[in-house]
């Protein structure tokens, strides 16, 4: 019984989502949403016969299907109406609601089911499925015109940047308020090397290492100064760094660099003497618009590859897979980071700091690696975007990035990959499909249904004005992270011990 | 072996320790008692590293330590069991136990030592994936003491084994400090339980405010007639 009330649920959920949407989104909808609904069911049940299970859950995964259907089909045949839109081709709705009925009693079934294998094969087979997901989303997404894709490249930096302050943030236990700085730092590295700004034209698949390096780099010398502080401390001095990096780079637009020794010291020496001084002095940069400031730098070189030739902003397949690389790279990195004894003295580090001195482990270089390595990440991902956007402008890297960042983390589980990536995914989709498909749907349906039946013109206006839920994005995401802490602070999907940690009190009184 | 020469250590201008000397030769057991406050702590800590010794110095095989930071004096065998224990809470036995092997990089000898460290305390074997915060009180004495024999130290320094612990249990860290001494390991003991320190040490040193007031053999002390007053509660 409980199990079709969340067969219900998810289907209203889902059905909903195809309001806004409209159009083959029934398709990816359903699948998606099988593959929530099939793990949530399959965690609850015991592990028994795969084919018993799959019965057990089968009116669950009916149930959910149809109302995601019905609602489907009641959104081509009024919603579209009410919104202005024509409703589409009787077939199109024939075929999509089909496929996403199909897909997401297949999904629910089948991922229900395989809780029913011993946990080693489990596992194996949500990889692989998840792995063929990976792999077909852009296609079907092409051949569904939804043009999603875009966005889901948008979230995809994110998760990398999630994952770069996971390090810092999860496993050494430092907060860093101004990670977005080493993101700067990344994209300018790209943008100055790579672009007409400059007239130099690196390859961008040597770009993107320097770049990452020129961010460790970075980390390296604000951790130096900065780490042997604590907490609190540490927090605020990241901030301010946070805060410079984006304002110089809007700034870096004269700059002279001359070469000290023989611009001021000689002559210096020599004017000591009361002699004049007749010395060429040697200038390394003069005038020069390093970042272009506002304005900022574009267009900015993009990768080439063999076969697929440069990659295009109309086609975000290619992109698509580069970026789902950098990510896999990145978490088999980060996993041997972890498990390694850098990682281990990262997090001694941050459950008992004078506890692991005494254990012989080197606070400060242990830090200093950690805020390294973090930025090192954050550069590939600053490399990405801005071969991506082909274009960078420093206000992108202010303050409320360092926040949606450590938002990623927060919300997704702090010190825990997989819980970073799910963090990354939902807010960003949150952000870059959701509340624009929203506002579209909003609008409309104000245009069409709602402002004509308002005879008031003053609150006509001010509901037309305040009806866009983008404006709301940082009210938005802010009251996301209250409810987060209140009712589930660990994260969508916690590390262990920080569960532990925060329900430690909870069970103690249970007792 | 470690050696402490006049030591002043201050907590801002708080002036913990006011010329603390005292030695440990090798093979030895020393206990280091005084009342609440007395500066026990302090001194351990000064050798740790934790706290700098505003003048004097401490050495160690002819190492001054005082000059080096905390994780360094941990490379050169100085292993503590701190006060108020500061396992990682966070951490399973088994993952506090190789933080304290952190330094050792062979697997051969971590094996052995892990084996000793259960054979001393079979109760951290029962509970080898239990989360260290989540051990009683004497488990996670256990535990730090574990913890600091698997660097294999050439100096233990333990702060108040019998914290808090039931009778049953003290007699048993006991034991097993003695236990550990039979085998070799040298021993800095600081405590509060006077009688059971004197009870297997091999010398002592009796510390009031920031000063060493008395230092002899353990059994000389047991029968002053100072001692007997102020520590063992003799009238």
């Amino acid at each position: 019984m409980k199990n079709i009330r969340s067969g219900i649920t998810f289907g209203i959920v889902g059905g909903l989502l195809t309001f806004l949407f409209g159009g083959w989104s029934v398709v990816i909808i359903g699948c998606l949403m099988g593959v929530g609904l099939g793990m949530g069911l399959g965690a609850k049940l015991e592990r028994k016969d795969p084919v018993q299970i799959a019965i057990s859950v089968l009116p669950t995964a009916l149930v959910s299907g149809a109302i995601l259907v019905l609602l489907s089909i009641y959104q081509n045949s009024f919603v579209q109406e009410a919104i202005g839109k024509h409703p589409v081709e009787s077939t199109i709705v024939l075929y999509g609601s089909l496929l996403g009925f199909l897909g997401a009693v297949l999904f629910t079934t089948l991922l229900a089911a395989l809780h029913g294998l011993p946990e080693k094969r489990e596992q194996q087979w949500k990889m692989a499925l998840l792995a063929l997901l990976i792999v077909a989303f852009p296609f079907v997404d092409k051949l569904t015109s939804l043009r999603w894709t875009a966005q889901i490249i948008f979230a995809l930096i994110f998760v990398i940047l999630g994952l770069g302050l996971n390090i810092v943030v999860g496993y050494a236990g430092l907060l860093d308020l101004g990670y977005a700085a080493f993101f700067a730092i990344g994209a300018y590295t790209t943008g100055i090397l790579s672009s007409p700004q400059h007239g130099i034209y690196m390859n961008f698949w040597l770009v993107i290492w320097i770049a990452a390096g020129m961010a460790a780099i970075w980390g390296f010398m604000l951790g130096a100064p900065t780490l042997p502080l604590r907490g609190d401390y540490l927090a605020i001095v990241t901030l301010g760094f946070g805060e410079i990096v984006p304002v110089l780079f809007k700034n870096l637009i004269d700059v002279t660099i001359k070469e000290p020794f023989t611009c001021w010291i000689l002559p210096g020496i020599i004017n000591l003497f009361g002699a004049k001084t007749t010395m060429a002095c040697i200038t390394l940069l003069e005038h020069e618009d390093l970042t272009a400031g506002e304005k900022g730098i574009s267009p900015i070189g993009r990768p080439y590859l063999p076969f697929i030739g440069e990659f295009k902003s109309s086609d975000p397949i290619p992109w698509y897979f580069l970026i789902i690389c950098i990510i896999i790279l990145s978490v088999f990195i980060i996993r041997r980071l972890r498990d390694s004894r850098l990682g281990r003295s990262w997090m001694a580090i941050r459950e008992d700091e004078l506890a692991a001195a005494q254990m012989g482990i080197d606070p400060v270089k242990t830090k200093l690696a950690a805020f390294a390595m973090g930025a090192t990440f954050s550069g590939f991902a600053g490399a990405f975007y801005a071969a991506y956007i082909a274009g960078i402008f420093p206000s992108v890297f202010d303050f409320s990035a360092s926040i949606i960042i450590l938002c990623v983390v927060i919300l997704g589980g702090i010190g825990n990959i997989n819980g970073v990536i799910v963090g990354g995914l939902v807010i960003m989709t949150a952000d870059r499909l959701f509340l624009p498909a929203l506002k579209d749907f909003l609008a409309s349906l104000l245009t069409h249904t709602v402002l004509p039946s308002i005879s008031n013109p003053v609150v006509q206006l001010a509901v037309k004005d305040n009806a866009n839920p983008i404006l709301y994005r940082f009210l938005l995401f802010g009251l996301t992270l209250v409810i987060m802490m209140a009712v589930r602070p660990e994260g969508l999907i916690p590390n262990e011990q920080v569960r532990a940690e925060l329900h430690s009190a909870e069970e103690e009184t249970k007792e | 072996m470690l050696e402490l020469k006049d030591v002043h250590t201050y907590y801002g201008n708080i002036h913990a320790l006011k010329g603390i000397s005292l030695t440990v030769n090798d093979g030895e057991i020393v206990t280091l008692i005084g009342s609440n406050g007395a500066g026990k702590s302090t001194t351990l800590r000064t050798i740790q590293g934790l706290n700098k010794p505003r003048s004097g110095s401490v050495v160690l095989d002819g190492v001054e330590l005082h000059k080096l930071p905390a994780h360094q004096i941990a490379t050169l065998g100085v292993a503590q069991s701190p006060e108020g224990r500061m396992i990682f809470p966070r951490m399973t036995v088994m993952e506090n136990l190789e933080m304290g092997a952190y330094l050792r990089k062979d697997r051969t000898t971590f094996n052995e030592e892990l084996d000793h460290v259960f054979s001393l305390f079979p109760r951290l074997k029962e509970r080898i994936s239990q989360k260290g915060g989540t051990l009683s009180g004497g488990e996670q004495q256990m535990l730090a003491m574990g913890r600091a024999l698997m660097a294999k130290p050439k100096i233990l320094l333990l702060d108040e084994p019998s914290m808090g612990l039931a009778p049953l249990l003290v007699e048993l860290i006991f034991d097993i400090i003695k236990k550990l001494n039979e085998e070799g390991t040298t021993i800095l003991l600081v405590e509060q339980n006077a009688l059971m320190a004197l009870s297997i040490a091999h010398r002592g040193y009796v510390l009031q405010t920031g000063e060493i007031i008395l230092s002899d053999s353990a059994k000389n002390l047991k029968n002053d007639e100072m001692v007997q007053k102020a520590y063992l509660g003799v009238e």
